[in-house]
């Protein structure tokens, strides 16, 4: 009689690293709940038998990446696809489950449906997906907020920053300053031209903060994807940051120069030459 | 028209800076420093004019109000028969811009703007179409000897040769007075000579100079030189 082959698992990339394994590789599937070194898997031969469960072995069919779900990042959860009854009969829960998930068709009524099985289900609940997945990315709005809130101090301390720089900067030319206006260089002129200067600074130096923040988003990426074995990006520049960047950056540089240089065109030139 | 009238225009005609009675005090704590008291000039067009004397004695304040950027206590101040004593801020500074050109004695030049482009600032600010800025600039740089360092930065040239770049960017606009303040004060002996010589070529060409200076020299070089003391002109205030 012909020895049934051996039945298929996937197992996640993570584990496949943590116990070296590989696609076509011969592993046994045991459980043994009650136990401390509680284990679903192990490599073939092992010299384990569980007492409930007889061992099987099974074949890793294929090793899969980790959907982008933020939530399973910090888990360090290692990953077994079975197929159902291998897995009622592991867990030893049989056909019990705590919870479950249906896909509908398009156009059905989700609220109403929802309804119905809460009002017909005692100790039983239902929620819509989305639901869910508002109530478990909490924490990550929080940690988005909180990222937000540091943004906003970064941006506040650079502009102030950049604020003493142009007037620093510009206190540094005050007396080109007031040779200028004793050439008959009107106000308005030198304003204009300080702004011009320090839009470009700005922009310029938007540009070059922006492409330090994609090579930087490159490395954070590269450096937790591998860390966490997961697709998820932890740091995006997309254009709409890029365009924010930009245009505060212009806005904050184009208003250092105007404060910075309305000090100056204001004070007389005599003055500012020191006499 | 009268002699006595025609002799009056033909007067007012020649004479292009004309100060009476001027005084100017300065607060200096709870006392007021008496710069300048009673000082009394007329600078004729055409005319090179040093004003020497000791520091402290008034000069800067002198060249600062024919220059309009500064305004007597009393007395009055005429440039080309135009009061200037009175102006605004706004005024002022139009009116130096089209009649009057400064050098000082530290050059001032615009660090990130070539030669020709210090030179065609002040026309650039009067409203010369472009083609016409660049070619008077070039001309004026050619004039002081400096044709072949247009291009060139501040930083590359000599302190000889950003001075007589700032000189060509004070006639950018056909100043009808040149004011100078110690113009050969960070110059060694060479090329101070240079730019001594520089101004007497201008004034030769009709330039009206005016120019505070410590500097024997150049004060030397001058058609009339005045004394000044004490915030008071002891000597040359009349026209030889």
């Amino acid at each position: 009689m012909q020895q049934p082959s051996p039945r298929t698992i996937a197992i996640d990339e993570s584990l496949a690293a943590q116990a070296k394994l590989k696609v076509g590789d011969r592993v046994t599937l045991l459980a043994r709940p009650a136990a401390e070194d509680y284990a679903v898997m192990t490599a073939t031969p092992s010299g384990y038998t569980p007492s409930a469960t007889p061992p099987e072995t099974v074949i890793v069919a294929a090793i899969v990446r980790r959907g982008a779900d933020p939530s399973q990042v910090a888990r360090g959860d290692l990953l077994v696809r079975m197929h159902l009854d291998q897995l009622q009969e592991i867990s030893g829960y049989g056909d019990r489950v705590d919870r479950f998930a249906i896909a509908t068709k398009p156009g059905l009524r989700i609220g109403q449906l929802l309804d119905h099985i809460n009002d017909v289900a005692f100790g039983f609940r239902a929620y819509r997906s989305h639901d869910i997945a508002v109530e478990t990315s909490r924490t990550f709005q929080v940690v988005s907020r909180f990222h937000r809130a540091i943004g906003v101090i970064t941006i506040v301390a650079s502009s102030v920053f950049l604020l003493c720089i142009m007037v620093l900067k510009v206190e540094e030319r005050r007396r080109d300053i007031a040779a200028l206006r004793l050439m008959g260089i009107s106000r308005s002129s030198i304003v204009k031209s300080i702004i011009v200067e320090a839009a470009l600074v700005a922009v310029l130096g938007s540009i070059l903060g922006v492409a330090l923040g994609w090579a930087a988003s490159l490395f954070v990426n590269w450096h937790y994807q591998g860390l966490y074995r997961t697709p998820l990006e932890f740091s995006i520049v997309t254009p709409e940051i890029v365009a924010v960047a930009v245009s505060l950056s212009l806005f904050l540089g184009a208003a250092a120069g105007v404060l910075a240089s309305l000090r100056l065109v204001r004070t007389p030139p005599l003055v500012l030459l020191g006499r | 028209m009268s002699e006595a009238t025609a002799t009056q225009d033909v007067h007012v005609d020649r004479v292009l800076v004309s100060l009476r009675d001027v005084h100017r005090d300065y607060p200096l704590g709870a006392e007021r420093v008496h710069a300048l008291q009673g000082v009394t000039l007329d600078v004729e067009r055409g005319d090179y004019v040093a004003i020497v004397g000791p520091s402290g004695c008034g000069k800067s304040t002198l060249l600062n109000l024919i220059g309009v950027i500064d305004q007597p206590t009393s007395g009055t101040v005429e440039i080309g028969g135009k009061r200037v004593d009175q102006m605004s801020d706004w005024e002022a500074t139009s009116f130096r811009l089209r009649n009057i050109g400064f050098v000082f004695q530290r050059f001032y030049l615009m660090p990130i703007l070539s030669a020709l482009e210090n030179v065609a600032l002040p026309m650039a600010e009067a409203g010369f179409p472009k083609e016409e800025q660049r070619m008077r600039a070039a001309e004026l740089l050619e004039y002081v000897g400096l044709s072949s360092r247009e291009r060139h930065r501040p930083s590359q040239l000599s302190g000889g040769e950003q001075q007589r770049v700032a000189i060509a960017r004070a006639l950018a606009n056909r100043p009808a007075l040149l004011l100078a303040d110690e113009p050969t004060g960070e110059l060694d002996a060479h090329t101070g000579a240079e730019i001594i010589s520089l101004f007497q070529r201008l004034n030769s060409d009709g330039a009206t100079i005016l120019v505070v200076t410590h500097d024997e020299e150049l004060a030397g070089a001058a058609r009339r030189k005045i004394h000044m003391r004490d915030g008071r002109i002891v000597d040359g205030a009349v026209h030889p």
